[in-house]
């Protein structure tokens, strides 16, 4: 159950829901999976640490470079879980967002 | 009549960078994209205390009777679809003051806790869409 809580957790953030999509495609270095993002490295590094923490990804050192891949099992968890209503008001809320932040990113 | 189906509450919640009374009017206007008014192909809307909307969207009707609108902090309403199974669910929607942003939880208590309802498929789509197959491949499907 606490994995869950974790995962649940994990999966909660739009920004982390873009990084499991994009790990989904293959391992990337942190530089990659940063550059899609309008955000501070920082609050990346804050996104992946959450991610680990419920066992979505991990770090694999190659020579002098560190590749980050999907564990995906985890979300499996959430399979039997979430609920039409979860999903539709995720959506709906994010699309929400979406058009105070394009509103936002117009005055600029 | 009272009803022995479990019920669940699903709680969504997102920080909009605006102030909480712009939020609040955004979320009864069905122009602006998220609002569940947005995109209905038939909707009638009348956002006052015991105002009643009616909105379709793929054929599919829902129902509902507004029992609060605090602005800017608060609107509640109850939500009938063929999705909640004839249960009269409700929606508490909150806006609260965080710095120069907006906390918005969504709360939609009272939802039949049905097969339906956790559907797998459904559920996989909502953070899954676009990866099923690779998930698949590496056997966690």
């Amino acid at each position: 159950m606490e994995h869950l809580t974790d995962v649940l957790s994990a999966i909660s953030h739009p920004t982390r829901r873009a990084i499991i999509k994009r790990l989904a495609n293959g391992p990337a270095r942190f530089l990659d999976i940063a550059e899609p993002f309008d955000v501070a490295l920082n609050a990346i590094t804050k996104h992946l640490k959450l991610l680990e923490r419920a066992g979505l990804i991990e770090r694999e050192k190659r020579g002098r470079e560190v590749f980050i891949s999907l564990r995906p099992e985890g979300l499996r968890l959430v399979a039997d879980w979430v609920h039409e209503y979860e999903r539709f008001w995720n959506e709906k809320l994010d699309e929400f967002e979406g058009y105070f932040k394009q509103k936002q990113r117009s005055k600029k | 009549m009272m009803s022995n189906t479990k019920t669940i509450e699903v709680t969504v919640e997102r920080t909009i960078p605006t102030s909480p009374g712009e939020a609040f009017d955004a979320w009864l206007n069905p122009k602006v994209p998220g609002t569940p008014w947005n995109m209905a192909e038939k909707l009638l809307l009348n956002p006052t205390v015991d105002g009643f909307f009616f909105w379709a969207i793929k054929g599919t009707p829902h129902y509902g009777r507004f029992t609060a609108v605090d602005r800017p902090g608060r609107i509640q309403h109850t939500w009938m679809s063929p999705n909640t199974s004839g249960l009269e669910s409700t929606v508490t929607v909150t806006f609260r003051g965080k710095g120069k942003d907006t906390l918005m939880t969504l709360v939609h208590a009272g939802l039949p806790d049905t097969d339906g309802g956790r559907s797998h498929e459904k559920g996989w789509n909502f953070f899954l869409d676009g990866f099923q197959s690779q998930l698949a491949k590496s056997g966690a499907v």
